[in-house]
């Protein structure tokens, strides 16, 4: 009496790649998705060529003001006059715990061949409502 | 009756995986990355104090009176102020300024129809020469 094994002298095993490609594929749309909306949120501005104070502390955005070539104001994707935009910063004031407009975050992206009349005008405004500061995007030259 | 039962043995066995998609896939994402990083441009920032031209520099008298740098258009060309002295380039005003005192800090009186990116680069300058203390101050 003989007890045999199956023998397989060359076994081939798959593995079945089929999920992977599907959760990579996956990934690829989200970041490509995601790389679109952060486009989206930063208007197209040729800003300052400076490197900026460099700082490594990540720090809060807070309202981005886009200062367009023509002179417009642009917050949130939507073009808006001086005195809406003033409307904005209040808001984002008021909603400070400390209510001191000095604590506002604010990041102006300026268009570097855009004159200075229309950021100095929101400089003097926006010192009229008690802001102390704002920060002023540049873009890092390679 | 003797039974042995051997463990089956496998000599020539091979296995085979399948990269080819997953390679695919790798270089995809390479040429992904690679494109996207093009894409982004590196932004960084600086945070002057502002301060309008009516108001009282420090709301105090003090011993030492900051230094003022006019950004305003000679001639039709943009150029930089510093006391007497007149600067066409950023660099010339850096070393200018790294010479000062910077106890005070620096007012950068910034004239309108200047570009936008002459006003930042005096502000970048006086960071650059060791002013913590840097002011925006719209020319009225």
């Amino acid at each position: 009496m003989r007890f045999g094994c199956s023998r397989q002298a060359s076994r081939t095993i798959e593995i079945e790649l089929t999920p992977m490609i599907d959760v990579v594929f996956l990934l690829i749309i989200f970041f490509m998705v995601a790389a679109q909306f952060a486009r989206i949120t930063r208007a197209e501005l040729d800003l300052p060529q400076e490197k900026g104070e460099q700082e490594q502390a990540a720090e809060e955005a807070g309202l981005v003001i886009n200062l367009l070539a023509d002179g417009s104001i642009e917050v949130a994707q939507r073009t808006i006059g001086i005195e809406e935009l003033l409307q904005i910063v209040q808001e984002e004031i008021d909603r400070l715990p400390s209510g001191d407009p000095r604590n506002v975050k604010l990041l102006i992206r300026a268009d570097r061949n855009n004159d200075t009349a229309t950021l100095n005008d929101l400089f003097n405004r926006l010192r009229s409502l008690g802001v102390g500061a704002a920060r002023l995007a540049t873009e890092v030259p390679r | 009756m003797r039974i042995r039962v051997k463990p089956s043995r496998r000599r020539n066995e091979r296995i085979t995986l399948n990269l080819a998609s997953m390679i695919d896939v790798t270089f995809l994402l390479l040429i992904y990355f690679m494109v996207t990083t093009v894409l982004a441009r590196q932004e960084d920032r600086l945070s002057p104090t502002i301060q309008t031209e009516t108001e009282n520099p420090s709301g105090e008298s003090s011993d030492f009176q900051p230094q003022v740098v006019q950004v305003l258009l000679i001639d039709g060309e943009p150029a930089y102020q510093l006391g007497p002295r007149t600067y066409r380039q950023k660099a010339e005003l850096r070393q200018a300024l790294e010479s000062l005192p910077k106890t005070a800090g620096v007012f950068i009186r910034v004239h309108n129809q200047v570009p936008v990116g002459f006003a930042v680069a005096a502000i970048q300058a006086a960071r650059d020469a060791g002013f913590d203390q840097v002011t925006y101050v719209p020319a009225q």
